[in-house]
């Protein structure tokens, strides 16, 4: 089936003429096609503090919320590449632009350590490696958002990440990337880097748990000629019964992002956002998530925000969902309560997302 | 800049010795990783004392279904082989443990890693295009072959020219194990089968196509499903046409995998008083005391007889 998916939208992105074979058959030089895979987010949108105008990316009322168009494919013996372009409406405009939002090369042939190359989202917290998609609710945390911006931590540079031998699972990475990150760099000298190491520890503390523990920071010139610091940790416990995990998982997962940017308006910025996801049926989640960002209040200068957010997820396939969320925001322009509906397709050969 | 890059240099440094550190672990005998724990029983049984093997999938897990947790990653890091299913079982969770585990051995087309269902005839394989409308059809036949113990059988011949390929002293050994466990299947599957015959179940209803081998194996008929399509739950219409069929066809027996809700079945039970409903294993370790493949499959042939 999958290779008729493949074949399918190889057609529909005119990237081949030629006709699908039968099922299975991808012959001749198609068997080295990338896997490919199209996923779409569409949402509906009632926000008391959103906009109202459709040349606002994110605004009230139905909307196209991202496309994503994936290809991988083992490059040959050593390398492995992964190409995925975003479509999404361009910022005070209605049209759609597209994006490389992950493009990249990495290593399949060296022991220990995977060395990656190319654009991609830094490793600075779980969340930020993670696609729209993905994201346990339909947005993400408000420190993500203020701190790294709409699209994260997202470079052009290089990584490594090395698994460290360990009886538990223990991974270093190191990463130095670009500065572009208008949010927390926005340093225009082609010779600037930013510096990522991440440390990931994750437990088996029986058949059915987890239990993660990470810490990751960055350091990289900003715009203002003064060094940016964000370093950061989540915590996540998860549960899934070896017996009956069909029907049944929680996952309780907190962040934490501390940012100090040297020299700029907003110097300090830090927040957490902590959620339980609980799966009550072998198709269906409720979940939970508090946030505060302005930690600690003093140093920050800035006011504090608060945010509680409720969602009720259906998911038909693993291919297809469906999810509404619910928001109260309080800040001292005023309380903010938003109410979302999210559609979500997924076709093609998509990878499975990371653990 | 001079900061990080110090930093780095350091890290990098440190990133050599980790590399040094377990380039030089050596292992006495021959590490393999199963996905299944069917396929674990299956090198244990072929592997004897001459290698060491763990399982990714427990017993009560659907294996289509499992999380490739970094755990994983780190027992396949040390890995000699991979041993899994193929046909596209494993298709949502393997290749990610495999490149989390950072072992080139055991990529696949590398001899540390190896599909049995390439090495067996498969059932099911879709004709003419298929959709995912279709549900999770597996293009290239289904999977769940170790209900099998012919197909396991042969299944066992490969594995052994695998283990004999990477372990040259052991490989006659292997060999010997693995004919030695393809009679013994032979055999025994001659004993179940006139016990299948015996108790006059001709057909009987499952939830998934898991039994899909087994069934064909002792010529019962599956006549329904209790999913409406591959990997989609029941639904009450659908449950309504599975009462009809099993009226109509005089089904006396449904088997539902134990990684499955029964109570599904409870409102056929209400509709059709004489059926008989068991929860049954369909893996090793699936159920407590089915701790072999011999194990499992005279379990199965003892719930045909009612037992």
């Amino acid at each position: 089936m999958r290779s008729n998916m493949i074949c399918g939208l190889v057609l529909l992105s005119a990237l081949s003429g030629h006709e699908c074979l039968a099922a299975g058959g991808v012959g001749g030089s198609k068997a080295f096609n990338p896997d490919i895979s199209v996923n779409f987010l569409g949402l509906v949108l009632r926000d008391t503090r959103g906009s109202n105008l459709r040349t606002d990316a994110r605004h009230n009322g139905i909307s196209f919320q991202e496309g994503e168009m994936q290809f991988i494919a083992d490059v040959d013996p050593y390398f492995r590449a992964s190409a995925l372009f975003s479509v999404a409406q361009k910022d005070n405009s209605t049209d759609f632009g597209i994006d490389p939002e992950e493009v990249y090369a990495e290593s399949i042939s060296l022991p220990v350590v995977t060395v990656r190359g190319g654009k991609f989202k830094a490793a600075l917290g779980k969340h930020n490696q993670q696609h729209t998609h993905a994201f346990p609710f339909i947005d993400a945390p408000l420190i993500n958002q203020d701190l790294l911006g709409t699209e994260g931590l997202n470079e052009a540079g290089v990584s490594a990440a090395a698994l460290i031998p360990a009886p538990w699972f223990l991974e270093l990475t190191l990463q130095a990337l670009g500065t572009t990150n208008t949010k927390i760099f926005n340093s225009p000298g082609s010779g600037d880097y930013a510096g990522v190491a991440s440390l990931k520890n994750l437990w088996d503390l029986s058949d059915s748990t987890t239990f993660e523990v990470s810490t990751y920071g960055t350091e990289g010139p900003n715009s203002g000629g003064g060094q940016s610091y964000v370093f950061g940790s989540d915590i996540i416990l998860k549960w899934r019964p070896a017996e009956g995990g069909k029907y049944k998982a929680v996952i309780w997962q907190t962040e934490y992002l501390n940012g100090n940017l040297q020299s700029t308006a907003n110097p300090r910025l830090s927040g957490i956002a902590s959620w339980v996801q609980y799966q009550f049926a072998e198709r269906w989640w409720v979940q939970a998530r508090a946030e505060y960002e302005g930690l600690p209040p003093k140093a920050t200068g800035l006011t504090a925000k608060r945010k509680q957010s409720a969602l009720l997820g259906f998911f038909p396939s693993e291919f297809s969902g469906f999810r509404v969320q619910y928001d109260h925001l309080l800040a001292d322009q005023g309380d903010g309560h938003a109410v979302e509906l999210q559609w979500n397709f997924s076709i093609g050969a998509h990878p499975a997302h990371a653990y | 800049m001079n900061t990080i890059m110090t930093k780095f240099t350091i890290l990098a440094l440190m990133f050599s010795l980790v590399s040094l550190v377990g380039s030089s672990r050596a292992e006495a005998k021959l590490a393999v990783v199963a996905a299944t724990t069917d396929l674990a029983s299956l090198v244990s049984e072929i592997g004897g004392d001459d290698v060491s093997v763990d399982a990714i999938a427990k017993g009560t897990q659907d294996p289509h279904f499992i999380e490739a947790k970094p755990s994983y990653m780190t027992k396949l890091s040390h890995a000699d082989l991979v041993v899994a299913v193929g046909l596209d079982l494993e298709v949502g969770w393997m290749p990610s443990i495999l490149r989390g585990a950072r072992n080139p051995k055991i990529n696949p087309g590398n001899q540390g890693y190896l599909e049995l269902g390439s090495a067996i005839d498969p059932l099911e394989v879709p004709e003419g295009k298929i959709s995912r409308a279709e549900g999770d059809v597996h293009p290239f036949g289904n999977p769940h072959f170790t209900l099998d113990p012919i197909r396991m059988g042969v299944a066992g011949l490969a594995l052994a020219e695998r283990l004999g390929e990477l372990d040259t002293a052991h490989a006659a050994a292997y060999m010997t194990r693995a004919k030695a466990f393809q009679k013994r299947m032979e055999d025994k599957t001659k004993l179940w089968q006139a016990r299948v015959e015996k108790s006059k179940v001709k057909s009987a209803v499952s939830y998934h196509k898991t039994l899909t081998y087994f069934f064909t194996r002792f010529h019962i008929q599956n006549p329904a499903i209790l999913e409406p399509k591959p990997g989609i739950p029941p639904t009450s219409g659908h449950i309504i046409e599975v009462i009809q069929m099993i009226r109509e066809k005089k089904i006396p027996l449904i088997m539902v995998e134990n990684f499955f809700d029964p109570t599904v079945t409870n409102r056929i039970k209400e509709e059709v008083p004489g059926i008989h409903i068991a929860v049954v294993p369909v893996s090793v370790d699936g159920a407590p005391g089915i701790k072999t493949l011999d194990d499992l499959y005279e379990k199965l042939v003892s719930t045909i007889e009612g037992k």
